[in-house]
């Protein structure tokens, strides 16, 4: 218990601290800040609170984006493990094109997808799903192909199909590297979002009103819109990582010390 | 014996990297002398500068990329007007992440170009910067359309995508939508418009934010005949806020009062060249960047120089700020909900060095 408690203390404490030093203008005197170009903790409350109904709906905008891109996205990533699994002749080229996908920046996609999606939200679940897509399939199928040599000689010794081999060995063993994929996606997917809004037609969204405000001097407001996107990602990687904790209770990584 | 051997390669490579430096400082610091040796030379022969000093270094931010927009300072820098005043000047050009408020703001450079709008809307947070030229007399935004959408007048903005730049650029259009009684929120929908006019051509939205002098020529030169297109003016709407000016921070100027002085004197010189010979000016653009055709730039530059010599206006007073023009920029960024509070003009502008460098 003790230990739990200094582990949420010592962090806890710390952040306390950084925004005390934030507030009472330390790195505007390390950073040679003025309060207009870096706003100060309690200004930037003061002026989310004024316009917290229009910073959650951008924000639920953005992170509805950055959910429905990431699902699609990571589906297809696994399927292409799957099929990389299944068929490795060809299929492993699959992967290799994805990865390349990886490369495209999001400044490159973002135009692509404004032609093929006249809204907004197509545009930002489109960016989503490719950034999404290369994670999910490399880490799945190691997930789905790194199996222990002697468990797969034990199916061999009970004569299972490659049918079963898959659904009670190869499945279960890449729940973990799902998992990871999907913290690596659900951060991704939030920075895509937001990068992609940069560059999109519309005017709402998390992205757009960063961009917007910091350009016009409204600086309090953009920190406000940067606040509520640091927070949309945390959240959103603590609901993974307690789906984590349930789904794949059995492995070395969540065994309680 | 292994150890010591790589300590030795390490060491040789080190002195060899050392001695390098050393030598590329010295080739430098030769071709430096020569150079200021050469301005030395050019300054002594024209009598306007009398000392023979090294050339004050000047930075100029851009408010976007190098086009004739700014044809005055290119002319200015080619025909050597700013090394006559004993100034070695950079321009920096600028881009969609670049906001000169904030480069001059901050030391990257010294004396910015950007509208007076948005300069505005950065004086009023606390930012210590001043306007001290005006170089367009005229708003250049237009928000352009197909004459088959229909939009004759600012009200037939009502249920129209309607695309801005934002970022700063909005402000104009802000004004003219609450104009013509219209909620900016709920009447029509306002969509980001990126760095080309294909939203316009291919019909994602109705109507399109425009520069006489670039966007406007860009849709032209797509193919769009001038027929087929109507275009709403700021200025005959009554909404026209100042654009392009010159504004440095104020900290920066009390120490630089001379060069600034200067600088105007060269800048006005280059623009007054520009504007006579607009043809010229696009081709001196053109040599330095690249990015657009030649047709284009020099489109431009005629536009242009009817924003800094409308007709009717004195070419000898290029810069000039009209304070009731100011004001009025002021008064409309108040009464359209752009500035929280009335804008203080006569701390937001000082004419007092342009004064001095118009005076022949």
């Amino acid at each position: 218990m003790t230990d739990k408690l200094k582990s949420t203390l010592w962090p806890l404490s710390i952040g306390v601290l950084t925004l005390l030093i934030w507030q009472l203008g330390g790195f505007h005197a390390l950073l040679d800040l003025k309060p207009f170009q870096l706003p100060v903790p309690t200004g930037i409350a003061s002026t989310l609170a004024q316009n917290l109904t229009k910073a959650l709906r951008d924000c639920g905008i953005t992170v509805s984006g950055a959910i429905v891109g990431m699902i699609i996205g990571s589906s297809i990533g696994f399927l292409i493990a799957v099929v990389a699994t299944v068929f490795p002749k060809w299929g492993y080229g699959g992967l290799t094109v994805v990865s390349a996908f990886n490369a495209i920046p999001i400044v490159a996609l973002s135009p692509i997808m404004n032609r093929w999606f006249s809204t907004g939200m197509g545009q930002k679940i489109g960016v989503v799903t490719v950034v999404t897509m290369a994670a999910m399939a490399i880490n799945a199928y190691r997930g789905l192909t790194d199996l222990k040599p002697f468990s797969l000689d034990l199916m061999k010794s009970y004569a299972a199909n490659r049918r079963t081999v898959f659904f009670r060995l190869r499945l279960p063993n890449c729940l973990p590297s799902v998992f990871t994929a999907l913290k690596i996606n659900i951060t991704s997917s939030m920075i895509a979002a937001i990068v992609s809004e940069y560059f999109a037609t519309s005017t709402s969204g998390l992205g757009f009103g960063i961009k917007d405000n910091l350009r016009k001097a409204e600086m309090a407001m953009g920190w406000s819109y940067i606040t509520i996107a640091a927070l949309a990602g945390i959240v959103l990687y603590l609901i993974i990582s307690m789906v984590e904790r349930r789904a794949v209770k059995w492995h070395a990584s969540q065994r309680i010390k | 014996m292994k150890k010591y051997l790589s300590l030795l390669l390490c060491m040789a490579l080190f002195l060899s990297l050392a001695l390098a430096g050393c030598g590329s400082n010295g080739d430098t610091a030769a071709s430096g002398s020569s150079t200021a040796g050469s301005s030395a030379s050019t300054s002594g022969s024209s009598e306007s500068t009398a000392s023979t000093a090294a050339p004050d270094k000047i930075t100029l931010q851009l408010k976007w990329l190098p086009q004739s927009q700014f044809m005055g300072y290119y002319v200015a820098q080619e025909k050597g007007y700013y090394k006559e005043q004993g100034i070695d000047i950079e321009i920096l050009p600028g881009g969609s992440d670049i906001i000169p408020e904030q480069q001059v703001y901050n030391g990257v450079a010294d004396i910015g170009v950007t509208w007076v709008s948005s300069l505005m809307k950065y004086q009023g947070q606390g930012w210590d910067l001043v306007e001290t030229a005006q170089i367009f007399q005229k708003s250049a935004l237009l928000l352009v359309s197909k004459t088959k959408a229909g939009i004759k007048t600012p009200a037939d903005l009502k249920g129209k995508k309607v695309g801005s730049w934002f970022g700063g650029n909005e402000y104009e259009l802000y004004a003219m939508i609450e104009s013509a009684g219209l909620n900016r929120d709920k009447d029509l929908k306002l969509v980001q418009q990126d760095y080309t006019m294909d939203q316009l051509i291919n019909d994602e939205i109705e109507a399109a934010s425009a520069m006489t002098y670039n966007e406007y020529g860009l849709l032209l030169e797509s193919g769009i005949p001038e027929a087929e297109l109507s275009k709403l003016d700021m200025n005959e709407h009554n909404v026209a806020m100042l654009e392009d000016c010159l504004f440095v921070n104020s900290e920066w100027l009390a120490k630089n009062e001379d060069v600034f002085v200067r600088f105007l004197k060269a800048s006005i010189k280059g623009w007054e060249e520009a504007c006579k010979d607009p043809e010229a000016a696009g081709n001196i653009v053109f040599n330095v960047d690249k990015s657009v055709s030649l047709e284009h730039q020099v489109y431009m530059a005629k536009e242009v120089a009817k924003l800094v010599v409308p007709e009717g206006f004195d070419a000898a007073k290029i810069g000039y700020i009209d304070n009731k023009a100011i004001q009025q920029t002021a008064d409309y960024a108040l009464k359209y909900g752009l500035l929280t509070k009335a804008a203080d003009i006569s701390k937001c502008v000082n004419s007092k060095y342009w004064e001095q460098a118009a005076a022949k």
